[in-house]
């Protein structure tokens, strides 16, 4: 009987963690849905649990994981605040009621464009969508770095770009979103009422027009990466000539080791950007700790910790320092992204791209 | 006849009756697959057939992209089935069959993929053989594209030719020599005797072998993940339906649609193949097996053994070495950086997470499994095959469906009245913060290895050694601890290793299951490689591997590989 003993007292012991375990997770704790890359997420937590004595965690999900992770657990979440990756995600995660409106005092310091008016979510850094390019596997195909979402369907590039997937992917999303843009730009510059509609969404017209530029795209498109700035170090290592990321995941990825090897370059007829938005979690289950994690993350001194990790997003508080090797939205053209409109199509967005694009074998 | 039959049947039912202990383990064994392996299968199954879901298999099954990708898998399958199981053979023939130098050598560098991280040969394969490969391009100066079908064939018969190794060695080596020496002596040359004696008999081991690794290669996620470019497989797709559109029913109709070929192909093996075995084992094989002496029969054969294990050394060589450089592939020089991010970061948490729900699960997934083998050899009871079968399920399954299904299963308490049978398993809220989950997913993957192991072992014994022990008044425990578990020692140190490195290695099934308060080597290799910060995602794979290592140098220390007869007798010298 000895065996059944041995048995008994380790079920026991399971059922004393299981019941003892919840209790004690409630004092003192934070859990940050992190979507920025994971060096940031980690520097963020540290910082945070150095000055506030809160075991915090996080787990690094894409926006759109992120966003799919809320909806399942929406009933008993996990997350108690959401940290980074473009607003798009945040808007629709607003709509579905997954996060909560906060009225947070440091907000009052980040300027209007970048927070919700209803204090859905506040933006904590801005960044720019870029390409960024292999200058030797460029050299090697005859082509030059492009400075046009045109210049990505040149035949030479067939299979040497690179994309996230928009489904998980709150860059690839921007970068669709600016193509819907530009789109509805261009039919509204040809006949006005046909690019936006009254409320100044863009028509449907305009999307099926991005959807047409990217099912020629998926042509050159080698593999539709999880992670926004993957395609970044597929560049790197030369797997690919261009990825489609933000400029600033492409200057982290020179600081580290792909100086001389990548190169940033802008379209000319305009590129998206994103606000990198913070949101507190609807039933949260630490609302204390999410809530002192917001005010400190829109501090200037908060906001300088990226550039300590190469993370080189501009941040949005306006005393907080500006790293020199940040992007500078002047001297690009940045397009009139319409965050409430591109939150609200999200979701159908996405799945249709999963549908008609990923999922269409290249020519 | 009959009549006799079903009183000794009813005679040993009786002897289990009157076992209280007997009973009580028994229920464990039925409580522990129904909970753990059917529950979330059904439910699977389940929500794939309810309303949402079945327009969706109307859907996919019309749709031409999702034809091909159905497509893709099945030749993906075939392929890697094909050819890994031909390296398995190629192997275990050199080893048995040929008298050639390094057999030790190429003996370890076929066991190495078992202890491989996922992931990790597929990175490294592309760090050599990719657009910019050390190898492609730095030696022959193409870029050529790894990325697909050709991609995923080499990574994945490298991964997965252990089984058909192993599978088929143990065959070759039981073959009797005996058979071979007759056709020779009524003249047949040796490539007759190879053609009409060996390999007829080898036939339902080679095609065992083909289906095992048919069902891994279609139910491997990782690999297709990370080289699979536009190459869609079904188990890519799961993971994109389920992580990026949150699409449970989706995900639950396409999982639908990849259980079938894996389930037919576990049905085949189990009750085709094993009654078309020719092979009649009469013991230990009388006599050595000959060895083919024909230099170019035999040069050829080494050379081309000696090339595969050059390119797995140079596949693991350059996963440590890539541990330890800037940039694999771009910038050599060397640092420590990778170690320190993961030692001193969120690495020392999944490092400890991960070897602890690993060391939780192993002892318990082999003790069910011997145990469950015990019940099916020694003890005669109604549902005995049925039990058999559903714990051989844990792996017949692709993994990605246990992960779906204990999502669906365990979101929610599972409640009799108000009493709370089954608390929440899943997410950050569920019980010890998901981990219980985990821990449940790897004894579930990892019992039909020492189920099997256990299976073949009791077999060999003669059940009235254990008759005897009962006859001289020990009950049933005591004769399973006494005399049962030292014979099948060496049995119980495979599980366990087998468990263990199952565990520490798998992803698949754990996937949808990790949460904020659990940390898994797997996944967090997983978001490395993803981003393609390849220097950490080597050094994990590096840690991990001496992780497992350790761990079976431990095992062989405390459980040794010797039965307690051979114990008794080396001590007795």
């Amino acid at each position: 009987m000895k065996k059944a003993n041995r048995f008994s007292t380790l079920f026991l012991c399971f059922v004393i963690l299981f019941v003892a375990a919840p209790a004690m997770a409630q004092e003192d704790t934070l859990t940050v849905l992190c979507t920025p890359q994971e060096d940031w997420c980690v520097a963020m937590t540290e910082a945070f649990e150095a000055e506030t004595g809160i075991d915090t965690n996080y787990v690094r999900l894409s926006s759109g994981e992120g966003l799919a992770r809320l909806r399942a657990s929406s009933e008993n979440p996990e997350f108690s605040v959401w940290w980074g990756g473009p607003a798009d995600a945040f808007i629709a995660a607003a709509e579905e009621g997954l996060i909560e409106a906060y009225e947070s005092p440091a907000a009052a310091a980040i300027p209007d464009q970048y927070k919700d008016a209803d204090g859905n979510w506040t933006g904590v850094y801005v960044g720019a969508l870029g390409f960024c390019s292999n200058v030797d596997v460029l050299a090697e195909l005859g082509v030059e770095a492009p400075t046009s979402w045109e210049d990505l369907l040149a035949p030479e590039l067939k299979g040497f770009v690179a994309m996230a997937h928009p489904a998980t992917s709150g860059t690839a999303f921007t970068a669709f979103w600016t193509v819907v843009t530009l789109k509805a730009d261009a039919l509204e510059a040809a006949e006005a009422g046909t690019g936006y509609d009254e409320e100044g969404a863009p028509t449907e017209a305009a999307v099926d027009a991005a959807f047409e530029y990217f099912a020629q795209l998926n042509n050159n498109i080698l593999q539709y990466t999880r992670s926004g700035a993957a395609p970044g170090s597929m560049a790197g290592q030369g797997e690919i000539a261009v990825a489609i990321i933000f400029s600033h995941d492409c200057t982290k990825l020179q600081q580290e080791g792909f100086d001389g090897i990548l190169t940033t370059t802008f379209p000319e007829e305009g590129t998206g950007y994103e606000i990198g938005g913070m949101g507190i979690i609807t039933n949260a289950p630490e609302p204390e700790a999410a809530r002192m994690w917001y005010e400190w993350a829109l501090q200037a001194a908060t906001q300088e910790i990226g550039p300590t990790v190469n993370s080189l997003q501009l941040p949005t508080n306006p005393d907080a320092a500006v790293s020199e090797l940040a992007v500078d939205l002047s001297q690009i053209k940045v397009i009139n992204y319409n965050f409430a409109a591109s939150g609200a199509s999200r979701v159908a967005i996405t799945e249709r791209f999963d549908a008609e694009i990923a999922t269409t074998p290249t020519e | 006849m009959n009549a006799i039959r079903s009183t000794q049947q009813f005679k040993r039912l009786n002897a289990i009756l009157k076992d209280p202990l007997l009973i009580i383990v028994l229920l464990i064994l039925v409580f522990f697959v129904a909970v753990a392996v059917l529950l979330p299968i059904i439910a699977m199954v389940g929500e794939s057939f309810s309303e949402e879901g079945l327009p969706l298999f109307q859907r996919y099954l019309v749709d031409p992209v999702y034809q091909t990708i159905i497509l893709n898998t099945l030749i993906m399958g075939l392929l890697v089935g094909l050819i890994g199981t031909a390296i398995g053979f190629l192997f275990a023939f050199v080893q048995v069959k040929l008298d050639v130098p390094f057999k030790r050598f190429m003996h370890l560098i076929a066991l190495i993929p078992v202890i491989s991280p996922p992931f990790a040969l597929a990175t490294a394969a592309i760090v050599l053989f990719g657009r910019n490969g050390t190898i492609s391009r730095g030696v022959f100066g193409s870029r050529y594209d790894i990325y697909g079908l050709d991609g995923l064939i080499l990574v994945m018969t490298l991964s997965f030719f252990t089984i058909a190794y192993l599978n088929l060695r143990g065959m070759m080596e039981a073959l009797d020599p005996a058979l071979d020496e007759a056709a020779t002596n009524l003249g047949a040359n040796k490539w007759r005797v190879f053609r009409t004696v060996t390999l007829p008999m080898l036939l339902p081991g080679i095609a065992s072998s083909f289906l095992l690794i048919f069902v891994e290669a279609i139910a491997d996620l990782g690999n297709p993940l990370v080289m699979g470019g536009n190459y869609e497989v079904l188990a890519t797709r799961v993971y994109v339906t389920i992580i990026g559109l949150f699409n449970t029913t989706g995900g639950a109709v396409l999982s639908v649609i990849l259980l079938v070929p894996s389930l037919l192909v576990f049905l085949v093996q189990r009750y085709w193949i094993s009654r078309i075995s020719v092979i009649s084992v009469t013991g230990k094989p009388s006599g050595k097996p000959q060895t083919i002496n024909h230099p170019l029969v035999r040069w050829s054969l080494f050379g081309a053994v000696m090339f595969i294990c050059l390119i797995i050394v140079l596949i693991y060589g350059t996963i440590i070495h890539g541990a330890f450089v800037r940039v694999p592939g771009v910038r050599w020089d060397l640092t420590t950086e990778h170690f320190d991010f993961i030692i001193n970061g969120i690495g020392a948490q999944a490092m400890r997470d991960t070897t602890a729900l690993s060391v939780l699960a192993t002892p318990i997934a082999a003790l069910i499994g011997i145990l469950i083998a015990y019940m099916v050899v020694r003890k005669e009871f109604f549902g005995r095959n049925a039990l058999d079968f559903s714990a051989m399920l844990g792996i017949a399954v692709p993994g990605t469906i246990i992960g779906i299904g204990y999502i669906l299963s365990f979101n929610t308490p599972i409640m009799l009245g108000d009493f709370v049978i089954i608390p929440k398993l899943t997410g950050g809220q569920g019980a010890l913060g998901g981990a219980l989950a985990i821990v449940m997913v790897y004894i579930l993957r990892s019992v039909p290895a020492a189920l099997r192991s256990g299976t073949a072992a009791l077999s060999q014994i003669d059940p009235s050694i254990e008759e005897a022990s009962t006859s001289l008044g020990a009950d049933s425990a005591r004769t399973f601890r006494r005399i049962t578990l030292p014979l099948i020692r060496p049995a119980l140190l495979a599980g366990l290793i087998y468990s263990f490195a199952r565990s520490m290695t798998t992803i698949s099934a754990i996937i949808f299951l990790t949460t904020p308060q659990t940390k898994i080597m797997t996944q967090q290799i997983l978001n490395e490689v993803e981003n393609g910060r390849y220097g950490n995602a080597f050094a994990y794979c590096v840690i991990l591997i001496a992780i497992v290592m350790v761990a079976i140098g431990l095992l062989y220390l405390v459980v040794g590989d010797q039965t307690g007869a051979e114990r008794r007798l080396e001590g007795g010298r």
